[in-house]
């Protein structure tokens, strides 16, 4: 007869230390899926920060190398975006040093530019003051009335009355036919009596006060005209 | 040294080169500019060819006008003169022709240009002169003291010549186009109604 080796107590035994193997094993288990997941987020974080740092290197790169596709606001916006990233890389720090100062010189230019363009624009509005009710105004309605003369006799009057405002008969008298940039053409300049001569001779005033400049006494030492 | 030197004069080349190349090439809005001026001038000295001619402008206005107009005319210039009484066409210096046109034997003188237009372009030439042809019409009627009269109409090509110059004013450099009326030849005369 066989002896029954599995007593009670020695079941008990055996039922225990499996238990405890099979909550060792899970226990086991449990940490090293842990640790790679631990490992597989720090993988995600690395690869992040590395696109992350590529796409800014890339932007920072673009606003650098721009030669004028992007508005100043764009590269503005750009460069923001890859401060907000806050990125600890010395590469991606100097980059963004370098295009801090290249947005701060073209920001300046701007500025300049739109001041410059704000004085032009005031300066020709003045001077459209001046041509159209300023002091210009009686000039160019001298110049008409020479040339609107019904006879000779009046134009001759008108004459002499256009001439009182200037500082002699050999003022200079310039005709702007075409303006292009820096380049400026001109009729063959003539004089003031010459001039009002021709709209007397002519019937017509076809030009009009571009600029004046007066002499201490306010009579006009040189006239620029253009084409009405 | 040496080759420094070589370097500023290449430079210097180089700048005067591209200053007389922008004069050489126009763009076409100072090309129009300058070829409304060239118009312009021939329809100012119809005006005045229309005064000088007009018996009733006073002796010493039509002398005035006359010297206004020569200087519209480069030396030399010749105007032709026709007649539909004659085959021939007769040339004479602008001064003389125009002294001849104030004292026609008419008692009443109109003469109208008309039709002012370019039939050769101005076109630049060697010299750096823009060289073109404008043709006018001329109706001319003279009427004498008896009431006859006399109308014809001529088809005139006046050759102009336009340089570009520069002068000083109040110490700026002016750059300006020097408009010069050249011979005046007739190429038709019809009689006019």
């Amino acid at each position: 007869m066989m002896k029954n080796s599995f007593s009670p107590a020695r079941l008990k035994h055996r039922l225990s230390f499996g238990m405890m193997l099979l909550l060792a094993v899970t226990i086991g288990a449990g940490l090293s899926s842990c640790n790679s997941q631990k490992k597989l987020a720090k993988k995600k974080a690395e690869q992040e920060l590395a696109e992350k740092t590529a796409k800014a290197k890339a932007d920072l790169l673009a606003i650098l190398n721009d030669d004028g596709k992007m508005t100043l606001e764009e590269k503005e916006f750009k460069l923001a975006a890859v401060k907000r990233m806050n990125l600890d890389n010395q590469e991606i720090k100097d980059l963004i040093g370098q295009a801090e100062e290249k947005l701060n010189r073209e920001r300046a230019a701007l500025e300049k530019k739109k001041e410059e363009d704000r004085l032009q624009r005031e300066k020709e509005a003045r001077e459209r003051e001046m041509r159209e009710s300023g002091p210009y105004r009686n000039i160019n309605l001298a110049l008409d009335a020479v040339g609107n003369a019904s006879d000779i006799s009046t134009a001759n009057m008108k004459i002499r009355e256009a001439l009182v405002n200037f500082a002699g008969d050999d003022v200079p008298v310039l005709i702007l036919i075409s303006k292009e940039g820096e380049d400026s053409d001109y009729d063959k300049p003539t004089t003031i009596r010459k001039y009002l001569e021709f709209l007397k001779d002519q019937k017509k005033s076809p030009n009009k006060v571009l600029n004046a400049v007066f002499d201490a006494n306010g009579k006009i030492k040189e006239l620029e005209l253009i084409k009405k | 040294m040496m080759k420094i030197k070589a370097f500023f004069l290449i430079l210097a080349f180089s700048a005067i080169g591209s200053q007389l190349a922008a004069q050489d090439v126009l763009s076409p809005s100072r090309k129009q500019a300058i070829d409304s001026l060239a118009l312009e001038k021939v329809r100012d000295l119809s005006k005045y060819i229309s005064i000088i001619g007009n018996k009733d402008t006073p002796w010493s206005e039509a002398n005035r006008v006359i010297e206004r107009t020569l200087e519209l005319f480069a030396d030399g210039a010749m105007m032709g003169v026709s007649s539909i009484n004659r085959e021939e066409v007769n040339y004479y210096g602008v001064r003389e022709y125009l002294e001849r046109l104030m004292a026609l034997n008419y008692d009443r003188v109109n003469i109208q240009w008309y039709n002012i237009q370019y039939i050769s372009d101005l076109e630049r030439q060697p010299d750096g002169k823009y060289v073109g042809v404008i043709t006018i019409y001329q109706r001319f009627e003279g009427v004498t003291k008896e009431g006859l009269k006399y109308v014809d109409v001529t088809k005139k090509d006046v050759t102009v010549y336009v340089e570009r110059k520069t002068t000083q004013i109040s110490g700026r450099i002016i750059g300006f186009w020097d408009v010069m009326l050249g011979d005046i030849r007739v190429t038709e005369t019809k009689p006019g109604n």
